[in-house]
């Protein structure tokens, strides 16, 4: 197994009038090749902070702070403005969260995703114009409308049209920001199914970002799961499942319906997610933590693995049994 | 498809047309005052009531309001706009005067205060937040805030008054027999300084619409994809921002287009400019119906025409707009 994308220590935070926003805080996770990592949060929690510091698309007021992001042993973060834009697309690229506007209106999507190509590759118009093509067949969107613009195309057909532009150059690593939101049921299911089959086909490394739990389970090789700026737990989904360490990924499992047992009584979360301007140094959770205790509100605990490839925060952790 | 479109758009701005010119018809005679006063001056109050029948006939305003409108609608259509009560002169030869140097000063005035707003605008827009922005801010407000006569009148008092470098009135020197190149030289003089007393009142609404625009553009998801494809920023910044911040100033351009025959009314005057403004101004001062009308007409036929060439432009630069209607 090689390892594709490792982010350590990834903190990204804000500036506002009310001082700074630790909108994602020491944030440590890995990829390995052909594999598919569910982020998994609430809104607002920092799934989309993290992809954006990933991409280096965070913008003043936000700043990354500290951490790495190597991307085949290379620092993303430090990586010259030139290296950067060659390295954007055609090793890692993204499907935004809804496609609906993240094509421009005014472009054909052929003219946009031979763009990406033509940008990159040193092919001709012809040669980018005959790949566009074979992509968009890949997505299950007639070639021919490469001279359509997007809104003559439905919202799923625009998701397509997305994913085959993120494929364009072949990057070896593809995030899919929430690509689902503003998609009806049988369509979300339609894309993540296309993005699953095209992950296997191409061997990508994934980060798929959602809020649907069940989904990400469902399809994901790992699973991290976000609270309030942190990852509380990284873990193989299997573990996630069966052996969630973190209260507040127990909670969130208790929180999502299990349609293989219909019979499972849903528990939300009391509480609501915290203030992220200026908070203290403690647990993140500890405001909505049934098991929270002194130390929890004075310090943040360190994120470790407390068992092969399962990594957790919890001052609980080892000191007994509390799941 | 097409065709049927831009026929179907014809036949509604006729309507709008033939609306227009039935209030235009009316819009006069349903004001206060007598244009007896106008057509024979101070002597009204000596004139039998016989003498004011025959003036009232010879310009036709004793015959019934159908009979009039019926008049109104073949001069019209004649090209026959009347003739003038107060300048005693027949309207198309006033018109046709006075629209080429409204046409000059208008026309470049839009023309300039666009290309100009726009690029401060964007300017604006691109280094939001900086020091830049904050004094273009600053200077655009500060413009739109001046009274245009009030800005006229302290450019002649420097430019005219005190430098002399240039002239206080007028479209070109009088009595001067300036031919070619000099001839041109004298009008651009004259012409200083209403234009830019004209962009500097007007470029302000074309800098806020661009830097705002602008600003959405930029916050759009697609740019920021453009950024996660490797493009390079003068690109996403010309190509894929400039075309779409510009789509709302383009709408902008073209309404304003249509009002650019009725002249600058209060700079025409400030600078005693023989533009359409002034002469509208003129009109409505001394009741002269027929050139009121006549006036007010241009305005309206060419904002009519304008918003048609909106009409046939903006799919070309909107394909949203091209679908949906074609």
């Amino acid at each position: 197994m090689n390892t594709v994308l490792s982010v350590e220590n990834l903190s990204t935070y804000f500036k506002t009038d009310k001082g700074i926003a630790k909108a994602v805080e020491n944030v440590s996770f890995s990829l390995n090749k052909g594999e598919m990592l569910g982020l998994i949060g609430e809104s607002g929690c920092g799934k989309t902070t993290v992809a954006q510091s990933i991409l280096r698309l965070i913008e003043y007021p936000g700043k990354v702070v500290s951490g790495r992001v190597l991307l085949n042993g290379r620092d993303l973060i430090k990586a010259s403005d030139k290296d950067l834009a060659s390295m954007r697309w055609k090793e890692i690229s993204v499907i935004p969260q809804s496609a609906m506007n993240a094509l421009n209106p005014i472009f054909t999507i052929g003219d946009q995703i031979m763009e990406s190509i033509l940008i990159h590759e040193n092919v001709s118009k012809r040669e980018a114009l005959k790949r566009t093509k074979t992509l968009l067949e890949l997505v299950g969107i007639d070639g021919e409308r490469w001279r359509s613009y997007p809104h003559e195309f439905s919202g799923g057909m625009k998701q397509r049209v997305a994913i085959a532009m993120a494929l364009a150059c072949n990057p070896k690593l593809v995030i899919s920001d929430e690509s689902t939101t503003g998609l009806d049921v049988l369509t979300q299911a339609q894309v993540i199914a296309l993005i699953k089959n095209l992950q296997k086909k191409m061997d990508l490394s994934v980060i798929l970002i959602s809020h649907d739990l069940p989904m990400v389970t469902a399809i994901c090789d790992k699973i991290a799961i976000m609270y309030a700026g942190n990852i509380v737990e990284w873990a193989p989904t299997e573990d996630i499942l069966k052996n969630a360490r973190h209260p507040y990924s127990q909670a969130l499992l208790n929180a999502s319906p299990d349609l293989g047992n219909p019979e499972k009584e849903v528990v939300s979360i009391p509480g609501s997610v915290p203030n992220l301007v200026n908070f203290p140094n403690s647990c993140r959770f500890h405001t909505r933590c049934p098991l929270a205790f002194d130390k929890c509100r004075q310090e943040n605990p360190e994120f470790k693995e407390v068992r092969n490839g399962h990594y957790t925060a919890c001052f609980l952790e080892g000191v007994g049994n509390h799941g | 498809m097409l065709g049927k479109f831009i026929a179907g758009k014809f036949l509604q701005y006729l309507i709008v047309i033939f609306l227009m010119l039935t209030l235009n018809f009316l819009l006069p005679r349903l004001m206060p005052g007598n244009p007896l006063v106008f057509l024979a001056g101070e002597d009204v109050g000596f004139m039998s009531s016989a003498e004011k029948e025959a003036i009232l006939d010879k310009y036709g305003l004793n015959d019934s309001i159908i009979e009039q409108y019926g008049a109104y609608i073949k001069d019209i259509f004649t090209g026959d706009f009347g003739y003038s009560y107060q300048q005693k002169r027949p309207i198309s030869e006033l018109l046709m005067e006075r629209l080429p140097w409204t046409m000059l000063l208008t026309g470049l005035g839009l023309v300039l205060s666009t290309i100009i707003g726009v690029m401060f605008g964007a300017i604006s827009a691109w280094r939001r937040g900086t020091k830049t922005d904050a004094n273009l801010l600053t200077v655009f407000m500060f413009l739109s805030a001046m009274p245009s006569f009030w800005v006229g009148m302290i450019l002649v008092s420097i430019f005219s008054a005190q430098l002399g470098w240039l002239p206080v009135f007028g479209a070109e020197s009088a009595w001067s027999n300036y031919s070619g190149i000099d001839r041109i030289i004298d009008i651009g003089k004259h012409l200083i300084l209403p234009l830019a007393t004209l962009i500097l009142i007007s470029v302000t609404s074309t800098f806020m619409i661009m830097r705002y625009s602008m600003l959405n553009v930029l916050g759009e998801d697609y740019i920021m994809m453009a950024k996660a494809k490797g493009v390079k920023e003068k690109v996403i910044k010309y190509k894929h921002a400039m075309r779409n911040a510009l789509l709302p100033v383009a709408t902008v351009f073209m309404l304003s287009l249509g009002f650019t025959l009725g002249g600058a009314t209060v700079i025409e005057t400030v600078f005693a400019y023989p533009g359409v403004g002034r002469l509208m101004f003129e009109s409505v001062l001394s009741r002269d119906y027929p050139l009121i009308q006549a006036t007010f007409l241009i305005i309206t036929f060419s904002v009519v025409i304008a918003n048609f060439l909106a009409d046939l432009i903006y799919p070309l630069l909107d394909p949203k707009v091209g679908s949906r209607n074609g």
